[in-house]
This record gives C-alpha cells, structure tokens and sequence, in this order.
C-alpha cells in the first residue's frame, strides 16, 4: 500500500463531490414535498390515500434501496414504454434521484407525521379560537412547529441519504463512487481509493452535522435555548 | 348581545352540559363560578365551537349557529366574532409577543402588516408590554404570557372576549397584575364571560354571576344578590366551603409568619 497516493487519487475524486450533493439535494427536495403530502394524507385519515401512503411507507423501510434503486431503474423505462414513451436512454442520474427521492419521501413523512403530532394542542385551539380556518391553522402555526420539531430527525435521516448516495454507482452514475470503480480498473490501488473515500464521505458528514446544528440552535431560538434575554 | 340556548353536550353517554340558557348584554361582565368538573370550560369552548354542542344554539349579534347544523363556515363567523384567552396561555410559540397579537389582524382581518403592527403595538401599550415586543413567549414569565394572551384576544376587537380560568396556571405572585389588566379593559366596556375561581376578583369586575354545578345553572344574578343573598343550598355550600379554604390558607400563611 502506498500512502502517498491519497493526494493523487482526492483532487481526483472530489472533483464528482458535486454529483452525489446534487443528487443528495434532489433527493431530499423531492422527499421534502412527497414527506409533507403524505404525512397530512396520513394525519388527516383520506381514504383510500391513507391506506396507499401506508403500503408506501411500509414498502420504502421494508426493502434495501439497493433494489429500489434497480426496481425503478427498470420498472419505470417499463412502465413508460406502455405509453410509448421511451425512457432507456434518460439519464441515469434522473432514476437515481427518482429512487432517493422517493426513499426520503416516506422516512420525511413520518418524520413530519410524528413531530405534526407532536405540536401541543392548544395551538390548533388557539388558531381557531382567533378565527383562523383549518388551512391557516395548518400552514401558519402547526407545520413551523411541527418543522422545527423534525429537525434533528431530519438531519439524520439527510446524513443517512447522502451515505446511501455512494450505491448510484451501481446503475452507472459517475459520481464519487463511480470514479473510484474506474480508478481502482486502470491503477488496481483499491484500497487507498476507497480510504480516499471513506475521508471525503467523512468529512462532507462532518460538515453537514455541523450546518445542521447550528440552523437547530437558530431555528429554535423560540424555545429558548438561544435565549440570551431569558 | 350574546345569546346561549338550551346549550347541551355529552362526551360519549355522559352530559356534561344539561341545557344552559344564558344571556349577555354588550359591554358585560360575566363570570361562571362553580366547583371542579361542573362544566365551566367546555360551556366556554361552547361558545366557539372549540367543542360542537349536543344539542342548542349559540347566538352572537346577527349570527345563530345551531348545534347540528352549524356548517364550517357559520362556525368560522362565529369565531370570528370571539376571542378566547387560555388557561395554559397557548401563544404561538415560533411567533415573537408583537407576531402573536398581529396574527389575527393579518392573517383573519386581512389588515396590512403596517396596520396590524400600529394596532399590536396600542394593544400592547393596554397590557403593558411594548417593550416585551420582539421576545419569544418562552422568554416571558407566566403572567406576562397571559398578557400577551389577552392582548391577542383584545386586537380582534371580538363581540366577546372568553377567558377560562386565565390566572389558575400563574405562580400566585403573578396573579394581581393578570387580573388589574383583565379589570382594566372591563372598564373599557368590552364584553367578556370569564371562569374563575378568584371569587373576590368576580365579587369586584363583574355585572353579573353565574353559578354552575353538574352541568346546570343553579343559580345566577347581580354579584350582591349571588354573594350576600345566595338562594340556593349548593350555591351557598360552594362558597362556604371557598371561604374555608380561604381562611385555612390565611391561617396556614399566618403560622408560617
Ligand atoms: N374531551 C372530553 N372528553 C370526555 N370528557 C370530558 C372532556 N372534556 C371534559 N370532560 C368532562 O366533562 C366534565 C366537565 O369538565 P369541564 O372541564 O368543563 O369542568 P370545569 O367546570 O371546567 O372544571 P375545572 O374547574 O376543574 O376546570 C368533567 O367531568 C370532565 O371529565
Ligand atoms: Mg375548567
């Protein structure tokens, strides 16, 4: 094994960075949407939704994403092709997005489920009591509570996604993963490509917790953890 | 005027309002006196349909809204035309003092936020606290949370103004500025139906009492006739037994000295 050869192979590798946090960001913008709509789905009882929105979520924790990632990567061209559209040369990129899209969806929902319950009655009752509608209620005093209640579960969750990104590569994604695959094929050095990769992940994780603990400690400033006039 | 007739409500088999009829003028004082579990609250949240009646109608101005029939939109008019102050205060907690009390003005009475601030900000000055404006509710002590409470209640202007036991959470230091800002805007002639169990604070703020026990109405007149007067045997054993406690706590706070 040859140290040295880790500051051959980062520039290298960190030049895809950008790859995995693109898909890390569509990822978690599109679980962001999917998480709100089913959590209300969920949290308000539709019929029929509900019962789907169940079967999603259950299905999303019940299976690697390894598979999902194939299920989508092949199901949906399938899917498209009976109404003739032909997806076999879209970008791999979209069905990868697609996948931790979706994946981010159902763990956001239950997340945004559980903290939407977890916001004290009476400030639904105060809502009303001041005239509001079930809308206003909803959008204006539960779900900023309710967001700010996530967080810490959300982050998690986000750090876990970006983790799960480095599987991309197995449907032909260049990124961070898929560069090193191609480096280990022409320079057989393994193991200081995956130390290499191991360090960038770290660090980008590291980066993240921090981000995120500090919008935490601003975010809850209300509930007085900031509070320096308490 | 504020109108509640043959008001009824069961949670599940049980009736925990058995037909209330009560009448409040404009710029009334009102307050429901009665022990633990009489029904004092949920006749409140009756009111405005935080909890739906049985059975009855609520009559507030030109707007009747009827137990069954009451649709979403005739609730929401109601509501409109009623604030409510809570027990445990319920301020918005991601909200700043001034946010809580612009709230309703911007988001139910579609003033401009100029406006709604100019409004917070008088409403605010009626409570005391304007220099509190940009603190969150945690960083206010309880007395002052329910100073806030009552300033968001007061800047919608409501027909009424529902107040549920709004010093029973306090610590008791905290108690008399709550109730002199409550006495204060009594005065101004806003109508409000209060829950207490501060007899002297009724005895003195009130134009009218009302006394309940087990869901009924057992008795109800002018604070004179109610406290010097009391017709009934409950409504005479409630306050004797008030008037004990009183004194023992009198006597416990006078051992301690
Ligand atoms: N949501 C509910 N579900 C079931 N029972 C309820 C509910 N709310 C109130 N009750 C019952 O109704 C009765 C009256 O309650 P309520 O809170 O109105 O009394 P109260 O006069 O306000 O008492 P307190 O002085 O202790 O506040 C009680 O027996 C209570 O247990
Ligand atoms: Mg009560």
């Amino acid at each position: 094994m040859d140290i040295t050869l880790i500051f051959d192979f980062f520039p290298k590798l960190i030049s895809y960075l950008h790859i995995t946090l693109l898909i890390l960001v569509a990822a978690v913008a599109i679980g962001l949407v999917i998480g709100v709509v089913i959590a209300l789905i969920r949290i308000y009882k539709v019929p029929v939704l509900n019962r789907l929105a169940f079967i999603y979520i259950s299905f999303m924790r019940g299976t690697p994403i390894l598979i999902q990632l194939f299920l989508i990567y092949f199901g949906l061209p399938a899917l498209l092709t009976l109404v003739h559209i032909d997806a076999s040369r879209a970008n791999p990129l979209l069905f990868v997005a697609i996948t931790y899209g979706l994946s981010c969806g159902a763990s956001f929902a239950e997340i945004i489920r559980g903290a939407i319950n977890g916001v004290e009655k009476g400030q639904a009752e105060a809502a009303y009591s001041i005239g509001m509608n079930e809308k206003q209620m909803m959008v204006r005093v539960i779900l900023p509570q309710a967001l700010v209640i996530a967080f810490p579960n959300f982050a998690n969750s986000v750090i876990g996604s970006l983790k799960d990104t480095s599987l991309a590569f197995t449907i032909g994604v260049m990124d961070m993963v898929g560069r090193g695959n191609t480096l280990i094929a022409t320079s057989l050095h393994a193991l200081e490509i995956y130390l290499t990769l191991s360090m960038i992940y770290y660090g980008v994780v590291i980066c993240l917790e921090k981000g995120f603990s500090l919008s935490e400690k601003k975010l809850q400033r209300f509930e007085g953890s900031l509070s320096a006039e308490k | 005027m504020i109108q509640l007739r043959n008001i009824q409500k069961s949670f599940g088999n049980q009736p925990v309002l058995k037909g209330i009829d009560l009448t409040v003028k404009k710029g009334e004082v009102v307050s429901i006196l009665g022990p633990s579990g009489s029904g004092k609250t949920t006749l409140l949240r009756c009111i405005n349909f935080l909890e739906r009646p049985t059975e009855g109608e609520v009559m507030i101005d030109d707007i009747t809204v009827s137990s069954q029939k009451g649709s979403k939109k005739e609730i929401l008019t109601l509501r409109k035309k009623t604030a409510m102050v809570f027990q445990q205060y319920n301020l918005f907690r991601h909200k700043t003092v001034i946010e809580n009390v612009m709230e309703g003005l911007i988001v139910v009475q579609k003033n401009s936020k100029e406006t709604a601030r100019k409004l917070a900000m008088e409403v605010l000055e009626k409570v005391g606290l304007t220099e509190k404006a940009n603190a969150y509710p945690v960083q206010l002590s309880g007395g002052q949370q329910q100073r806030v409470g009552i300033a968001r209640a007061l800047a919608l202007n409501p027909e009424v103004i529902l107040l549920d036991e709004p010093t029973s959470a306090l610590d008791p230091e905290l108690v008399g500025e709550v109730l002199e800002v409550i006495k204060r805007i009594a005065e101004e002639g806003i109508t409000m139906i209060i829950v207490t169990h501060e007899v002297s604070f009724a005895k003195d703020v009130s134009d009218y009492i009302v006394f309940m026990d087990q869901g009924e109405i057992v008795e109800e007149g002018t604070p004179t006739v109610i406290f010097n007067n009391p017709k009934e045997e409950r409504t005479k054993r409630f306050f004797k037994r008030i008037n004990r406690e009183a004194g023992i706590l009198e006597s416990n706070l006078s051992s301690v000295i």
